[in-house]
């Protein structure tokens, strides 16, 4: 499928790429600068960084085929399952993280609760993205073969070489500078598509009308709201309470991928701009993935698999060099979901589970080495354990539904525990462990529970429930933290003081 | 209950409104948000008005609002 002009774009781009990033590596002299970037970049690489790292290679392929099959309501997830949340964690979750000098999340739940939830909240994201890194190495890799006949090794191999060296050496000043190319690659890569193919349609009002032309069982394809008794798995019932209430909120306040890149930010306005800079251009990226979808289902009518709905657009639509970009948008994909594993993971590992536990009070430089070797022994394990995931075809769906387990509870020990001064220690470790016991019956029996056959929207919600109700149960029966070790960890506990001055 | 049944009874038309209306709100909150912790980290002297962060968020709440009131 690929023509010389389209090899010479997509080397030329991976070469650009591995330079790129490993000239970062000079700027790392310490365990900060490897993962909070030295706490010096700029918003607006921060905020790319932060959008690009949520799109992956499956992202492209999967949002096409959910809009050739359900329409225009899958842009909920970009759309109110992203910005309200990110409006939120701009405004009062990253700036208590950011000034108080965090490297992680789960660094937060332990001065806020105590070490057992920072451990289990850590422990947990370090298995999720471990496990995640084979399955989204073989994922994207047979996607990469499927669309443009490369073999998977080939893939998996230029991939684990290209992103190890610049993560290795460069830390996250690395990943976030290389997201920013990725992102530009991405959104030139989707618009050209997205525009070539309006073209093929005849515009946006020619697209409505074919559509709607097609017959009754296409009449809501251009309907954002789905009635809360719809048979796709997007009712609005599900969007409000589910995605925009709870797993959007999870997703933007408590990932580690996510928050991390604010914290790099040179200051605390900085950090607050990235998260509003990011939610801007998240109202872009439906334009790129979900509108190709849509033409699909006028120009390649009848196909039985969704998916199919953007390779085929890709195929028919775009001129040789632009098919070159488009295949550097999907590596571009790959490689920054990939990296982001890689110093999220190395992160927390060394400071959440290395740092208390196997070697206290080290100096600077041996935790920046353990960094370093994290990274490295993740992406051995990640490269070695892909071939694996290739034999659970159900491994991916597998993995997002844990993560569907884990957010609901997350979300609201955080929430409560930025809130509610009189959330303690005990309240919170319960609050986790039973959410996500909830979250576990509620998925396991959901034919007994649920009427439609993917409920994960309404499983989040309602572990959130359980969590957050017995974390205010517990905690009324326990004794409560002293104000003094509340202070920069509760909103409203410290008078601001204006440094500026 | 799990199912939400007891919200089956709200039009299409409402449940649009609701959406639109918590975009609103979120406006509103943001907006009474003091300037100086909106600026916080900006240095007094090279505080613009471009710099004011609730002018962005409010831009991408516009652009939420029209695009749910759109669609």
């Amino acid at each position: 499928m690929l023509s010389g002009i389209d090899y010479f774009v997509v080397i030329a781009y991976i070469t650009g790429i591995m330079l790129l990033g490993f000239y970062f590596r000079r700027f790392i002299a310490s365990s900060e600068d490897y993962f909070l970037g030295g706490r010096s970049l700029p918003f607006w690489a921060i905020g790319m960084s932060i959008v690009v790292s949520d799109i992956g290679a499956m992202d492209f392929v999967g949002v096409s085929g959910q809009a050739y099959r359900y329409g225009i309501s899958v842009g909920n997830f970009d759309w109110i399952g992203s910005v309200p949340a990110m409006l939120l964690a701009a405004f009062i979750f990253i700036p208590y993280f950011w000034r108080g000098g965090m490297y992680t999340i789960p660094e937060y739940l332990g001065r806020r609760y105590n070490q057992k939830v920072r451990t289990i909240a850590s422990l947990t994201w370090i298995i999720f993205f471990a496990v995640d890194l084979g399955v989204l190495f073989w994922a994207s890799a047979v996607l990469l073969n499927v669309l443009m006949g490369w073999p998977v090794w080939l893939s998996i191999l230029i991939t684990a070489i290209v992103v190890g060296l610049y993560t290795y050496f460069g830390g996250i000043t690395a990943v976030v500078m290389t997201d920013v190319v990725q992102l530009v690659i991405m959104f030139v890569g989707g618009l050209t598509l997205t525009f070539l193919g309006f073209h093929a349609v005849g515009g946006f009002d020619g697209l409505v009308d074919k559509i709607g032309a097609m017959g009754p069982e296409y009449r809501d394809h251009f309907d954002l709201i789905q009635p809360a008794d719809t048979k796709t798995p997007f009712p609005w019932t599900g969007i409000l309470f589910g995605l925009t209430f709870v797993m959007a909120n999870a997703y933007m306040i408590g990932n580690q991928t996510i928050v991390q890149r604010c914290l790099t930010a040179k200051n605390e306005w900085h950090a607050k701009a990235s998260m509003i800079f990011a939610s801007g251009l998240k109202m872009l990226v439906p334009i790129l993935v979900l509108f190709p979808g849509l033409m699909a289902i006028i120009l390649h009518p009848g196909l039985e698999d969704g998916d199919q709905a953007l390779p085929m657009m890709i195929k028919s639509i775009l001129p040789p060099g632009l098919i070159g970009l488009m295949f550097s948008a999907f590596f571009a994909g790959l490689m920054s979901s990939v990296d982001s594993l890689l110093n999220s993971t190395a992160t927390l590992f060394t400071k959440d589970i290395y740092e208390p536990y196997i070697k206290k009070d080290a100096t600077d430089k041996h935790y920046l080495k353990v960094g370093k070797m994290t990274t490295l022994v993740l992406l051995l394990v990640g490269v070695a354990t892909s071939p694996i995931s290739g034999k659970f075809p159900g491994i991916y769906v597998a993995i997002q539904t844990f993560l569907s387990y884990f957010q609901g509870p997350l979300f609201a020990i955080l929430l409560l525990g930025m809130f509610w001064k009189r959330g303690t220690q005990w309240g919170g470790l319960s609050g986790l462990l039973i959410g996500i016991g909830f979250a576990t019956v509620l998925n396991t029996f959901k034919g007994a529970f649920f009427t439609i056959e993917d409920p994960f929207l309404y499983v989040s919600w309602w572990s959130f429930v359980a969590g957050f109700f017995i974390t205010i149960v517990v905690s009324l029966f326990t004794s409560p933290h002293p104000d003094k070790r509340l202070v920069g960890l509760v909103y409203r506990s410290t008078p601001r003081k204006d440094k500026s001055k | 209950m799990l199912n939400f049944d007891w919200l089956a009874g709200i039009s299409l038309e409402n449940a649009k409104i609701i959406f639109l209306v918590l975009f609103v709100l979120i406006g509103v909150l943001i907006l009474f948000i003091p300037n100086d912790y909106i600026f916080q980290g900006l240095e007094k002297n090279k505080r613009r008005w471009w710099n004011n962060l609730k002018f962005w968020a409010i831009g991408v709440l516009g652009l939420l609002f029209f695009t749910y009131y759109i669609f």
